[in-house]
This record gives structure tokens, sequence and C-alpha cells, in this order.
């Protein structure tokens, strides 16, 4: 009876919208990594951390508050919630009773309870025995008033910090890429602390006013003098402790050198590996950014300018100088190959870039990054650089989107400034926000007022706007004239005053920059006022 | 007829001169590399060989005559400045349009005497910028005015003694006469920046203005035409 209630429990669970949405909430707020959750509850627990040891530093010097009381008392919850919370979200008990129960009835055989349960208790205990759940739980435990004595693990409270912060973690792993290393070094200086405490005895002990009277004060001294502290509390008498003395601190001048080496060596090579896990890390929280493949003089200046619009974005680059000269900006880089699938993939190809710019000084570098970068993902957007004219058709092939020809370009604009250089260097600097007129697209949203007008009731001339245009893909347009084909779309060009706008229309507007900001919030506004009174 | 020279051959030079109105400039290509002039003449092209190195051979080609614009081409900045140096030298008056590839060579470039330096990284960069941040605005450039289509971008120079001189620019009524748009007037003698018609619509127009105007091509030729016939459908 139980084991059948117990087994449409865990049913029960499995198909529960609700508790999976819980689940994943505290999973996000406790252990996931990239969840910007975790890092505020990181933050907050090392503020409780802190002024729990505040509270407690206090009450060493001071009576007991009774305030003090209830604010450790409301810590203690907080934790002991967090260690069960913690314990829940570390494994699914309901599933592995289910895949028990599965696997009988597949078997055909009789479903045990028992063993179904002892699996999902040692996954639990599995948790409990890890040594971030053991520093946890003493953390709790010392607050429990009978156990008081337990009192000193209160200084767990400190090492609890550590799970709040990755540092520890990453000290332990780089220290153990080096094991081998370390190890033989311990060894060594295990011997040598041995030889040191048993010769530093033998020759100090018979003296009379020795302060070694013991093997534990020879070993305290021998590691005294090894670490080159040297207190002087203790010091040897005779020659015989004397000279152990000097080879000791030869001895150990080497030990300590060599250990310092060793963890220089290891943060040297890991180092570069950590930096790049931080731009993958900080990758993570981005959303909508660009990957640019080469960073060269083109990509150089779009990286400028897309940091000066706070885009986001990521370079890649095979070149160390490239890579130096982009780190010098403080971009976030990559120095490898964007040509491999998995240096696009780490790059977050398939999670969060909205673009992949292709812009090297070599087509086949070009050819094969947009290649790549379509057969990863689909949808991306992806535009290169064509340096040939004949590599303009192969990099649509491979999946561009869009190719630019920088070449082509200068030499159209070059003739473009021949025939009218005035115009050309008013639109240039319209074109590229050098001057204060700038042109911009106002899209006619849903519920817009703009909906169904007619250009002559929108006052656009009265705000010091010229409209140069409207956008749209709206087949209603179509007989109006001046109509230019713009990829699906149509452009009309200075259309007439009886031109009814519809939804999606794009006005194109010339106007001062708070002119046509002050249009937009002209709109919103109206939206808003319009949405209430409905 | 203006006669512009370009020097250096590549496939830069031979999207400006496949853009460039051959009715109105009469072209020569120029390049020290026969095989360069080889390759230009059987595109059809008006070529001389010529080393940009050697002044006989800038005169014999006419610069300092009846050359009006020279354009720099070549793949390297150093010839660029080089030519530019020497044809400067030649003749005060010649524009000169130059193409400069590192930041560095663009300062030079000015101070050899360039009228006009086009980069094409940084016009790439602002292009793929654009097609990021403006999609519309830039395919609109692309398709219809920078494009084949017939939507330009012209300047319409007001003579001296034109009668619309002291008009104001709102009664040039441009956009429902001619659909054209005005978008802003230069004035090349008091050396001004572009006044932008949009923030005053009241400003009279002065000898030596130059009118920057968006529209439509045949649209633009008649009102060229007009302006040259003083003007005459206003007054009707």
């Amino acid at each position: 009876m139980l084991r059948k209630f117990i087994v449409y429990g865990a049913y029960h669970l499995k198909s529960s919208e609700r508790y999976k949405r819980t689940k994943v909430f505290f999973y996000n707020l406790l252990e996931n990594q990239g969840s910007r959750a975790k890092s505020y509850f990181d933050v907050m627990m090392i503020g409780l951390i802190v002024l729990s040891i505040f509270f407690l530093l206090y009450d060493v010097e001071h009576e007991a508050s009774p305030m003090g009381g209830y604010f450790e008392q409301a810590i203690l919850v907080i934790f002991a919630c967090e260690y069960l919370l913690r314990l829940w979200v570390y494994s699914d008990s309901h599933l592995i009773i289910l895949e028990e129960h599965e696997k009988a009835q597949y078997l055909n055989i009789r479903f045990s309870m028992y063993r179904a349960l002892k699996k999902a208790i040692a996954r639990k205990l599995e948790y409990i025995l890890s040594p971030f759940a053991v520093i946890d739980l003493l953390a709790i435990l010392p607050s429990y008033r009978p156990l008081r004595i337990l009192r000193v693990f209160l200084v767990f409270r400190l090492f609890k910090l550590f799970r709040y912060s990755n540092s520890a973690k990453l000290f332990s792993d780089i220290l153990a890429t080096k094991r081998y290393e370390l190890l033989t070094l311990m060894v060594f200086t295990g011997f040598l602390i041995f030889i040191a405490t048993v010769s530093v005895y033998v020759f100090e002990h018979p003296e009379p006013d020795s302060k070694i009277k013991t093997l534990f004060d020879a070993m305290y001294w021998a590691i005294v003098t090894l670490a080159t502290v040297g207190y002087g509390d203790i010091i040897p008498h005779t020659i015989g402790g004397r000279l152990v003395a000097i080879i000791l601190i030869l001895t150990s001048l080497g030990i300590l050198s060599f250990f310092t080496s060793i963890l220089i060596a290891a943060f040297n090579e890991k180092m570069p590996l950590l930096r790049e896990n931080r731009t993958y890390a900080e990758l993570e929280r981005y959303q909508e950014f660009i990957i640019i493949c080469g960073y060269g003089r083109v990509g150089h200046e779009i990286a400028r300018q897309l940091s000066q619009d706070g885009q986001k974005f990521i370079i890649i680059d095979r070149k160390e100088h490239n890579i130096n000269l982009a780190k010098q900006q403080g971009y976030l880089t990559i120095h490898n190959d964007a040509s491999r699938n998995d240096v696009l993939l780490s790059a977050g190809i398939c999670r969060g870039a909205s673009t992949v710019l292709c812009i090297t000084g070599d087509d086949v570098t070009n050819v094969y990054v947009t290649l790549t970068s379509r057969h990863l993902n689909k949808n991306i957007r992806v535009i290169s650089r064509a340096n040939l004219h004949e590599n303009i058709n192969k990099l649509y092939q491979a999946g561009a989107d869009h190719v630019i020809r920088p070449f082509e370009i200068a030499g159209m604009l070059a003739a473009e400034f021949l025939g009218q250089p005035v115009a050309f260097e008013a639109i240039s600097g319209i074109l590229h926000n050098q001057t204060e007129i700038v042109m911009e697209t106002i899209l006619v949203s849903e519920g817009s007022w703009l909906i169904d007008q007619p250009l002559s009731r929108v006052e656009l001339t009265g705000q010091k706007l010229t409209l140069l245009g409207v956008i749209s893909a709206n087949p209603i347009h179509f007989k109006h004239k001046n109509k230019y084909q713009v990829k699906q779309q149509h452009f009309y060009f200075n259309p007439e005053a009886k031109f009814i706008l519809r939804q999606d229309d794009i006005l194109v507007i010339l106007g001062r920059k708070f002119g046509i900001d002050h249009f937009r919030d002209q709109i919103e506004r109206h939206r808003l006022l319009t949405g209430r009174q409905a | 007829m203006k006669r512009v020279a370009i020097f250096g051959y590549n496939p830069m030079s031979y999207e400006a001169i496949s853009r460039i109105d051959q009715a109105r400039y009469q072209l020569v290509v120029l390049d020290h590399n026969p095989a360069h002039i080889e390759l230009a003449h059987e595109n059809g092209f008006e070529t001389a060989l010529a080393d940009f190195r050697s002044d006989d051979d800038l005169r014999a080609v006419g610069i300092g005559r009846d050359i009006d614009t020279l354009f720099c081409f070549f793949e390297e900045d150093s010839q660029n400045v080089f030519l530019t140096l020497s044809a400067r030298a030649l003749d005060a008056e010649l524009k000169i349009i130059a193409i400069v590839y590192s930041p560095e060579s663009a300062e030079k470039l000015r101070v050899a005497g360039a009228n006009k330096l086009i980069d094409p990284y940084e016009i790439c960069a602002r292009k793929i910028h654009d097609m990021l941040k403006r999609p519309d605005i830039s395919d609109i450039f692309d398709h219809a005015v920078f494009g084949r289509h017939d939507l330009n971008l012209a300047e319409v120079v007001i003579p001296d003694d034109s009668y619309l001189i002291g008009q104001c620019v709102s009664q040039l009524q441009l956009s429902s006469q001619y659909n054209l748009i005005l978008i802003g007037i230069v004035n090349q003698r008091r050396a001004e920046p572009l006044r932008f018609v949009v923030e005053d619509t009241h400003c009279e127009l002065v000898k030596g203005d130059i009118l920057v105007i968006l529209g439509p091509e045949r649209e633009i030729r008649a009102f060229k035409q007009d302006v040259e016939n003083e003007f005459n459908d206003i007054e009707a």
C-alpha cells in the first residue's frame, strides 16, 4: 500500500510543472554558475556571514545582547534553509525511484522499495559528505544549545565564504595541476624535517639548560627554522645543534624558492586559460552580441564604433599582434582560429550571438568562416567581406546574408564625390552621424496613433523634421508613385500628403537628434494616454 | 567637358570609372605597369602608359594643363603620396582625390595636397556598422541612392544673376512641384557648413548657394533646367 502511494507521489511530482519550476528556480539561485540570481544570492550570503562573524566578535568582548541573539537565530534559519534546499536540489529522488520502478516493471520482477530508497538516499548522502556540505553543516550546528561546545566550529562560517566565490576552487585547481612537483617537494621536506628533528633532539636534549625537552619541541624548532621564521624561543646551544641549524637553513632557502617557483609557474601556465574562461563567463551574460572574426583595420574601426554604441561584441583573431591590440582597448577577445567549430561555439554562435562578421583581409578565410558559421547556426546573420570581385558569389553560396566589398564601395564613393562633392559631404556627414542632423527611422507600431492617418495630419514640418520617405511591405501602397524596391519592401520617396500610414510602415526622417527623439516620445505618450482612456 | 586622370588600375578604380558619368567627364586611365594598361585598354577605356615618378610623364598626360581632377588609386600609400605631391607642384588648382590605406598616411596625404581622402577600410567598417545599427536606412542608400535605381543625390548651383536670389527656400516648393527633397544649402564662397533646411525654412537664397537635393533623376534634371531658365514655373 505504502509502496503504491510512494510511486504514485513520484509520478505526480514528475508531471507537476510547478514542482519543476520551483526546483529550477532554486537551482538557478543556488548552484547555476551562469545565473544572475546566484550572484546576487552569493553577495547576500557573504554579507550575512560577515555580519554573523561581527556579532560573534562582539559577544567575545561584551555581554551577549538580545538583538544579537535574534539575529543569530535568523541567520541560522537562513543557513539551515539553504542547506536543506541544496540537499533537495542536488538530486531528484522521485526520478530515481521511478527509474527503479520502471526497470522492475520492464524486467517483470518485484519492485523493491528498499533498493530504490537506498539508492535515492545514497545520492543525498553523497552530497552531505561533500566538503562544502560538511562545512555548511558545521556552520549551523554550533548554535544548537546542547552542542555549545562546538562553538569552535563557528569559524567554519568563515570557510563558508569560499563557497560563494570561485577563488578557492581556482586556487586548488591550479595547485592540482602541479600535483607531482608539489608531492615530490613535500616528501623531501618531510624527510628534511624528520632528519633535523631527530638530530637536533640527539644533540640538544642531553644539555641541562636546553629548552628541547621532547621530540615535539625538536620538531617545532625544525619547522620554525625551515620556514625561515626563526622565533628564537628555542635556540641550539651545542656545536652539533648549530651545525644542524646551518644545514637546515641553507636547505630550506632552496625548498622555499622551489615552492614559490612551482606556484608561479602553475599560475603562469593557467592564467591565459583563466582569462579565457572569464571571457566566456562574461559572454554568457550577453544577449544579442556580435562576433567579429578578424581584427585588422576594418575590425578595428567597427569595434570602435560598436563600443561607442554600447553594443557587446567579441573579437576572434589568429594573430597575436591583433589580439594584443584589441586587448589594449579592453575588448573581449579569443586568440584562436575562427574557422574552427569549437572556437565559434565557445564564442556563443548558437547562444546569444546575433551576427557574425567575417572581415579578415583574406577571402579564403572569410569564405571558410562564413561556411562554418552558417553550418553551426542556420538563423544567424552573417556579414562577410569580399576583397576580390570574383569571390562575392562564393560568399553568398557559403551562406552570407550580406557581402561587403570595401574596394568597390570606396571606388563608388570616389566617383560619387567627383560629380557632386558638396552633396556627397553633406549626405556622408548625415549618414555617419558627424553632423547634428541625423537620419532615423520610426516604426508605426501596433496601437500607434499614426495608423490610418494621412501624412498631412502628421505635423512633421512644425517639428522641424523632414520626411524622406516611407518603407513598407504593405501592398496597399502600391498605387503610389516613386516606389523603389528595397529587398522585400518598397521605399516610397517623398510620399504625397494623402499617403495613409499603415501598421508596420517605417518613416525615414531627417532632423536633429533630439527633435526625432521628441517626436518618438510624443508617439509613445499618445499611446499611453489613449491606452488609459480605453 | 572636364578631364579626369585616374592613376592606378585595379578593382577599386574600375568600380569608380564605371560609375563616373562618361558623358560629362573625359577619363584617362594611367599606370606605370604595362599589364594593367593593357587590361584597362581591353575594357575599353582611354589609356596611357605613364610613370608617376616622372614629372615629364605627368605633364605629358596633361596635368597642369587640361586635367581638372586626379584620382590616386595606387595600392601603396607611399606611391599615392608621391603622386599627390608631384601633381600639386605642377598644378595648384588641381582637384586631387586619393585613396589612403593606413591612418598614418592620411595626414601625409593631406600635407602633400590631396583635397579628398578615401579610406576603403573605414568606409567598409562604417558600412557594416550601418548594416548592424540602421539596416533600413543602409538598404535605402544602397539600393536607391548609390545603387542603380534612379533616385539620386545632386547639387544645384544657383547662378549669380538668377531671379531666385533673395527668394525664400519654402517658396521653391520643391517637394510638391518637383517631387524633390531639399536637404540643405551650402555656400562655398562664405565657406560655411551645410545649413539644413529643416531648421529654418525661411532663409533666403544668396549668391553662391548650392542646393543639395535628393530625388529621381528626371526631376533633378527638370529642376536644373528650370533653374538655368530663370525658374519660370514658380512665377506661373
